[in-house]
């Protein structure tokens, strides 16, 4: 092989990952955000460094002084929160946040067996990867992100007829839909859905994202609202919650996802 | 059909390897010559949203538009040899007598006529789907619902009856566990769902595709790990993305070799499929011709390694286009002209006897962009096979001698200065390599943990593998 000794590389390509690489820790990040008290922030320091084993005991132990809900929300959801602005940050990669979810969803499990009735949630949200589409990671993700943040998801899985999707919104009645393609010819099921939907007399987001998915395909249908990356869900979806119709949200987009 | 391990490398040093020639080189279609002393551009396209309306709107898409404006801009820009790969739809799959059969003999007839009026070298590669869903079952007699392990191997047959000239397809194979194992950093998980399970579907899909080839005198090509180690790529993706570290990537792209390899293994003999960014591995082990995607397939995705992967190459893809007009005519024709030029390149270089320089031009340029392209490297590459092949009758000891290998290769660049990892990537690594070594030195015992590790992975089911 060629001698490539003498190449300088930094005259070839810039390596600005390690140029702009993160030197905070995330204990620094996450007391600024963490609870003060010691049985939720024990809980909450369970969920953000991935202390798996000890999420359950840790929740227990918060029961004893604090409702369910309350442990919910000031310990699970807000280590969560840590999570994110990690992440936000590149000091967390996605696979950080998945283990961190799975923590908190174990402590949520444990809180929900002791509330009566049903837990309330920021919202729901149903789910569904394109019919003729297998492609479902993007999906997952965004589902995770979506829990994370406080909301109900329903997964309704991948390939998913156009006929069940709208079966399952009729019934269930969610704030948001989501749809994922990676294909150009299965995203295609997104307009259609729109559409009888509006025949329905229903109206809501219903954000699209995937592969294959671009803004101005995704606007070229009502109720379309784009995503670029699942880690948009919750932030777009935060907004349907305020209130903002699809039309607002898609007006104001770019402010959106910056924000 | 039995299925022959590969237990030596067909190489004797990497640098006999050069992107042009394969030890093992074929003759298909209309005149074509792949692995044979020339780089043959491959063109891939996808229909515009909405073509898939019924048989006749895909046909047009298909055969009047993407097809003749291919052929047309081959002819204008006198280009030798073009290959052509028809990428199926969910449409052509699920129903492919009514279509996939229209859209596959339209093309080959357009074909033809090219051929017979110009003398233009032609072959088409069918990449039939598979849409097989593990939840639902991988094997005949399991999916109730769509039939899909049915309509899979009907696929094969309607396209090997009706024109195609090579056979591929991108196995799913493992795909629900792999996915799981990405999302969390789970090498071990990878291994079991790309390096184990994959392998194992792979062993009886291709039987089967061989067998239809061979029944219609056709090509079996090759597989990919597109569904797995693509999507760690892509994830990792490049210095914006933080996703998953490129360290993870590129040791289950290594391990994804020692899977995409069981084709071969089954009696396929190539190509193999432009977006198995494993082909140097295979091509390495094997022999046989190597289709690849770079720096002209930025249609479709970016990479860290748009030159150096062409270093072996023996046809050069643009991944895939959706056709749309361009400036310079439809995209279809624009990137063709992208691929057919670098071909030539390759081309001209090789009858100056400078293809090894620009071989190592190509590699040189992407050597340190990221581990993945590093690993890829040719003589990387060659010792990855290696790795591989000293363990080759155990699908799982050699998976696991892969990763271990890319492992050491990364770590070894980065300590010379090479390769410069970010803090994510150096611990990553360090995991990697823990976790690789912690693991047990059978194949039963590594299944029986495995079984009993993932059993709760959405969607696994062992029986669709035969567990």
């Amino acid at each position: 092989m060629l001698d490539i000794s003498s190449v300088n590389y930094d005259a070839i390509f810039r390596r600005y990952d390690i140029l702009v690489e993160a030197k905070e820790k995330p204990e620094d990040i996450a007391a600024k955000i963490l609870p003060k008290d010691a049985l939720l922030k024990k809980v909450a320091e369970d969920v953000v460094f991935m202390k798996y084993k000890d999420v359950e005991a840790d929740t227990k132990a918060a029961m004893e002084k604090y409702k369910p809900e309350e442990v919910i929300e000031k310990a699970l959801v807000k280590g969560m929160d840590v999570v994110a602005e990690l992440y936000g940050r590149g000091i967390y990669y996605l696979p950080h946040v998945m283990v961190c979810a799975d923590a908190m969803d174990k402590g949520i499990k444990l809180c929900e067996k002791n509330i009566k009735g049903e837990r309330q949630t920021k919202g729901k949200i149903i789910l569904h990867v394109a019919e003729g589409d297998p492609h479902d990671i993007g999906k997952n993700i965004a589902m995770v992100l979506l829990r994370s943040a406080g909301y109900a998801t329903i997964d309704m899985g991948r390939d998913v007829p156009v006929v069940d999707v709208l079966d399952l919104v009729e019934k269930e009645k969610p704030d948001v839909l989501t749809g994922t393609a990676l294909m150009t010819t299965t995203m295609s099921a997104f307009p259609r859905i729109s559409e009888r939907l509006a025949e329905k007399g229903i109206e809501m987001p219903f954000i699209c994202a995937g592969g294959a998915v671009n803004r101005a395909y995704v606007e070229s249908f009502p109720m379309g609202v784009y995503a670029e990356k699942a880690a948009q869900g919750p932030v777009l979806v935060g907004k349907a919650m305020d209130g903002w119709d699809w039309k607002k949200i898609r007006s104001k987009w770019d402010d959106v996802v910056k924000g | 059909m039995a299925i022959k391990r590969f237990t030596k490398m067909e190489y004797k040093s990497a640098d006999d390897m050069v992107f042009g020639e394969a030890k093992y080189p074929l003759t298909y279609g209309l005149g074509q010559k792949i692995g044979a002393g020339t780089v043959v551009p491959e063109i891939n396209f996808a229909p515009r949203p909405g073509a898939e309306k019924n048989p006749a709107t895909l046909t047009r898409e298909y055969v009047d538009y993407i097809t003749k404006d291919i052929l047309d801009r081959a002819v204008t820009l006198g280009f030798p040899a073009v290959q052509l790969e028809n990428e199926w739809i969910h449409q052509m799959g699920n129903d492919p007598e009514k279509f996939a059969k229209p859209v596959v003999a339209g093309q080959k007839a357009l074909m033809q006529k090219y051929h017979d009026e110009y003398g233009i070298a032609l072959s088409i590669r069918h990449t039939c789907a598979d849409p097989r869903l593990a939840e639902k079952g991988l094997r005949p007699g399991m999916d109730k619902t769509h039939m899909y392990p049915e309509k899979t191997i009907e696929s094969f047959e309607v396209a090997a009856e009706n024109g195609a000239d090579v056979l591929s397809v991108e196995t799913m194979g493992g795909k629900e566990v792999s996915d799981y194992a990405i999302l969390h950093q789970d090498i071990k998980g990878w291994l079991f769902g790309i390096g184990y399970l994959g392998s194992m579907d792979m062993e009886w899909i291709w039987p089967q595709i061989v067998e239809v080839a061979k029944k219609n005198k056709i090509i079996a090509g090759g597989d990919t790990n597109c569904a797995g180690a693509n999507t760690s790529m892509f994830m990792a993706g490049g210095y914006l993305d933080k996703d998953i570290p490129r360290t993870f990537s590129a040791v289950t792209r290594c391990i994804a070799s020692a899977r995409t390899l069981v084709a071969y293994e089954c009696g396929a003999t190539g190509p193999d499929k432009d977006c198995g960014y494993e082909g140097p591995i295979l091509k390495s082990i094997s022999g046989k011709p190597s289709a690849q995607e770079g720096k002209g397939a930025q249609d479709a995705h970016a990479d860290l390694m748009g030159n150096l992967i062409a270093q072996v190459c023996d046809l050069w893809s643009n991944e895939s286009v959706e056709y749309h007009p361009e400036f310079g005519g439809s995209s279809v024709a624009c990137w063709l002209g992208v691929i057919g030029y670098e071909a030539a390149l390759m081309n001209t270089a090789k009858q100056l006897k400078q293809d090894k320089l620009l071989r190592d031009l190509y590699a040189a340029t992407d050597s340190y962009r990221s581990p993945e392209g590093f690993c890829l490297r040719y003589d990387n590459a060659y010792k990855i096979g290696q790795a591989i092949v000293e363990e080759g009758n155990d699908i799982y000891l050699r998976s696991r001698a892969a990763g271990l290998k890319a492992a050491e290769l990364i770590a070894e660049s980065n300590a010379k200065g090479g390769l410069k990892l970010s803090k994510h990537e150096k611990d990553m690594l360090n995991k990697i390599t823990t976790d690789l070594k912690a693991l047990p030195d059978s194949a039963s015992k590594f299944e029986e943990q495995c079984l009993k590790e993932y059993k709760n992975v959405p969607m696994f089911n062992p029986k669709n593998y035969g567990l």
